[in-house]
């Protein structure tokens, strides 16, 4: 078997997130393949539907739990609108665990703080489950999430939970205009709420995820906070094809995002040539 | 590193062969049931070969007419020495190739593996910058994950270089590591003198593809033969000058400066004339980035295959959410100057580069790389030329005082 032959993977649970995003569990059909997969948080996987073709997300549940997979992804290419298709009961195709993770190991006893916006909550929630199963390892927990609207957050019943838990800061916001009558939750851009929230960053670490505008602009705040940028880790999105540092397609400068990421700190990226 | 890349070089061994007996080698192969590659002479403007193609659109120009093709007779073999159109790559990564079938009936999926080894093949007067290409490119193939296909066919290729005499002034073999007797991804070389060939094998492959034909070889190490030697010698001396004359370039100094001069207006302006149609990239023996599409063959069922891309391309990295960030020709060809000569050579160790000429040939707008390095070198060279123009001129100073 070449190493680009997917694995079979049985959706065993399909969530409607949003009405364009969507969260698949997939649980390997292969049993010794079952048994034995294993991933870091920050990892990122090929997932396809057969004629459609494959699309690169990072797998959005946490390596503490096992026996299966979970991506979340939002229907807007050839692939995601197929994907967006698919049930429970349905076989799609998986290659991975590929690229490099969040090195949660190193952060034990320090806070850790997660900037979120949109869809960029799923790699991150991958950390946010590693980080809250193994809660007593780790100091303060804050949360922020934003998006466009109500209707545009993700993993609404997680975002309750997590709001429910006393050893978790949760602040949720949404766009200005993006509110419901009965929206408890602020009311703003992610930047700014991150900035109001002002997490000390003494002992902290950072992780950002979210379309560029917003790591772009919560980068500053972050810092003005404090944060070193060796101690800010973000995700980068680029497109993929291979995902095993063959095809060319995800370099930028000396890295291959695939290979030498996709987790880098705002220091690795800083070095890069501005061309993401 | 694999059995693929393990070059497993041996002391070169001298043979003469005569052009009756290299035909006879290819008669006896083909004769064993071995495939057999060579360059073989063809309808230029029919051929698939982008240089044809534009070669053919230029007037002028003498279409190129010679290709790689597997061979059914030993008479079909040119021993012209011209450039074949496309390189030795698609031997090795096919301009597409299927990765895994699938078949689905209702709810069940199956997936096909493809094969993932090859059948014994030979490839006979290949380019040197082309199987130096394939060394260069087995490292990308190479580190951490394999690539089976392309180890597969690398390990079931036997390669013998013919000595290139220089096709034109778009050739620079030597400017980027390489030269026109390299034996760089190769088993063997073979140079033409008088009456035939000297021939050398310089891996294990190679001497065995050489013993196991020893009917058609005799050796070249006497005294006997001492002259034949020296005339090989003196071909390929006469070939490496011929070919620095068209470009001296200190490559190291080109990979610095392309690496911390990323913004230089120099590298902004290089894709003037360039409008993306990728040609260069299709020609070329060390471009390997691909793409991965699913092609449905009827209901339920298809194949899988990475497909030749280019970095050339605005496709190339747009995102779904519509965002580009290579959204103009001039960042596109400026990746394609950086990852060959910078990139690559500070990852790999390698120039992603060794000097053929296609894509300057190839190209309709008149893209020309000689040019390019050039001005980049000149770019790369003027902070040290300014350096020792001024210890020269204390020393000068010195001396006077």
């Amino acid at each position: 078997m070449n190493i680009y032959q997917p694995q079979l993977a049985l959706v065993t649970d399909a969530i409607d997130e949003t009405p364009d995003t969507r969260t698949l569990r997939l649980e390997f059909q292969d049993e010794a393949v079952r048994e034995s997969f294993a991933f870091k948080a920050g990892q990122f996987g090929e997932y396809s539907v057969f004629g459609a073709g494959e699309s690169t997300f990072c797998i959005a549940s946490p390596p503490t739990r096992e026996g299966y997979i979970e991506c979340s992804f939002k229907a807007v290419g050839k692939v995601t609108t197929a994907l967006r298709e698919v049930n429970v009961g349905d076989t799609v195709g998986f290659r991975g665990p590929y690229g490099n993770s969040f090195p949660v190991d190193d952060w034990k006893g320090k806070d850790v703080v997660f900037v979120a916006g949109g869809i960029g909550l799923a790699p991150v929630r991958c950390v946010i489950w590693n980080v809250l199963d193994r809660r007593d390892e780790f100091g303060d927990v804050t949360i922020v999430y934003g998006a466009r609207s109500v209707d545009d957050l993700v993993y609404k019943r997680e975002l309750e939970e997590w709001r429910s838990r006393s050893d978790v800061k949760m602040v949720t916001t949404v766009d200005p205009g993006g509110e419901t009558k009965d929206w408890t939750g602020e009311v703003g851009y992610v930047t700014p709420v991150v900035e109001a929230t002002a997490p000390k960053a003494q002992n902290a670490v950072a992780v950002l995820c979210g379309p560029p505008i917003v790591v772009k602009l919560t980068l500053p705040v972050l810092e003005k906070l404090g944060f070193a940028d060796e101690a800010i880790f973000t995700t980068l999105e680029n497109r993929m094809k291979c995902g095993l540092g063959k095809c060319g397609r995800c370099n930028i400068g000396p890295v291959y995002v695939c290979k030498d990421g996709p987790v880098f700190t705002a220091a690795q990226m800083k070095a890069l040539p501005a061309e993401f | 590193m694999t059995d693929a890349t393990d070059t497993g070089a041996v002391a070169p061994q001298r043979y003469f062969i005569s052009e009756a007996d290299l035909r006879g080698l290819a008669a006896d192969l083909l004769g064993a049931g071995t495939e057999v590659i060579a360059p073989v002479t063809v309808d230029a403007c029919q051929s698939p070969s982008a240089m044809a193609t534009a070669a053919c659109l230029r007037p002028g120009v003498a279409p190129v007419d010679v290709d790689y093709k597997a061979i059914a007779d030993a008479a079909e073999l040119d021993l012209g020495r011209d450039l074949p159109g496309l390189s030795l790559k698609q031997l090795f990564l096919p301009d597409h190739e299927a990765l895994c079938r699938w078949h689905q009936r209702g709810l069940e999926v199956t997936v096909e593996e493809v094969p993932i080894t090859f059948a014994p093949r030979v490839v006979l007067a290949a380019k040197p910058c082309d199987s130096a290409a394939l060394a260069v490119v087995d490292e990308v193939m190479n580190w951490d994950y394999e690539d089976e296909l392309w180890n597969g066919r690398r390990e079931a290729t036997t390669i013998l270089n013919l000595a290139c005499p220089v096709i034109d002034d778009s050739c620079f073999c030597t400017a980027v590591g390489s030269a026109p007797d390299d034996v760089k991804g190769a088993d063997g070389l073979l140079t033409p003198v008088e009456g035939g060939y000297l021939a050398e094998a310089t891996t294990e492959k190679g001497r065995a593809l050489i013993e196991a034909h020893a009917a058609r070889f005799s050796a070249a190490d006497d005294p006997a033969t001492a002259a034949l030697v020296r005339q090989a010698a003196d071909e390929r001396a006469g070939a490496r000058r011929r070919v620095a004359a068209n470009l001296e370039i200190d490559a190291g100094s080109v990979r610095d400066w392309i690496a911390t001069h990323f913004e230089d207006p120099l590298l902004a302006s290089l894709a003037i004339r360039c409008n993306g149609c990728g040609a260069c990239s299709s020609a070329c023996p060390t471009c390997h980035c691909f793409d991965i599409v699913d092609e449905e063959e009827g209901v339920g069922r298809g194949t899988r295959r990475r497909c030749w891309d280019t970095c050339q391309a605005p496709t190339f990295t747009l995102h779904a959410s519509g965002h580009n960030p290579r959204d103009d020709q001039h960042v596109r060809y400026r990746q394609r100057i950086n990852h060959k000569f910078s990139i690559y050579p500070l990852k790999f160790g390698e120039v992603l580069c060794t000097g053929c000429g296609r894509c300057t040939r190839v190209c309709h707008a008149g893209q020309d790389l000689v040019e390019i390095l050039a001005a980049i070198d000149i770019a790369a060279r003027r902070p040290g030329e300014a350096v020792a123009a001024g210890a020269a001129a204390s020393e000068d100073a010195e001396a006077a005082s």
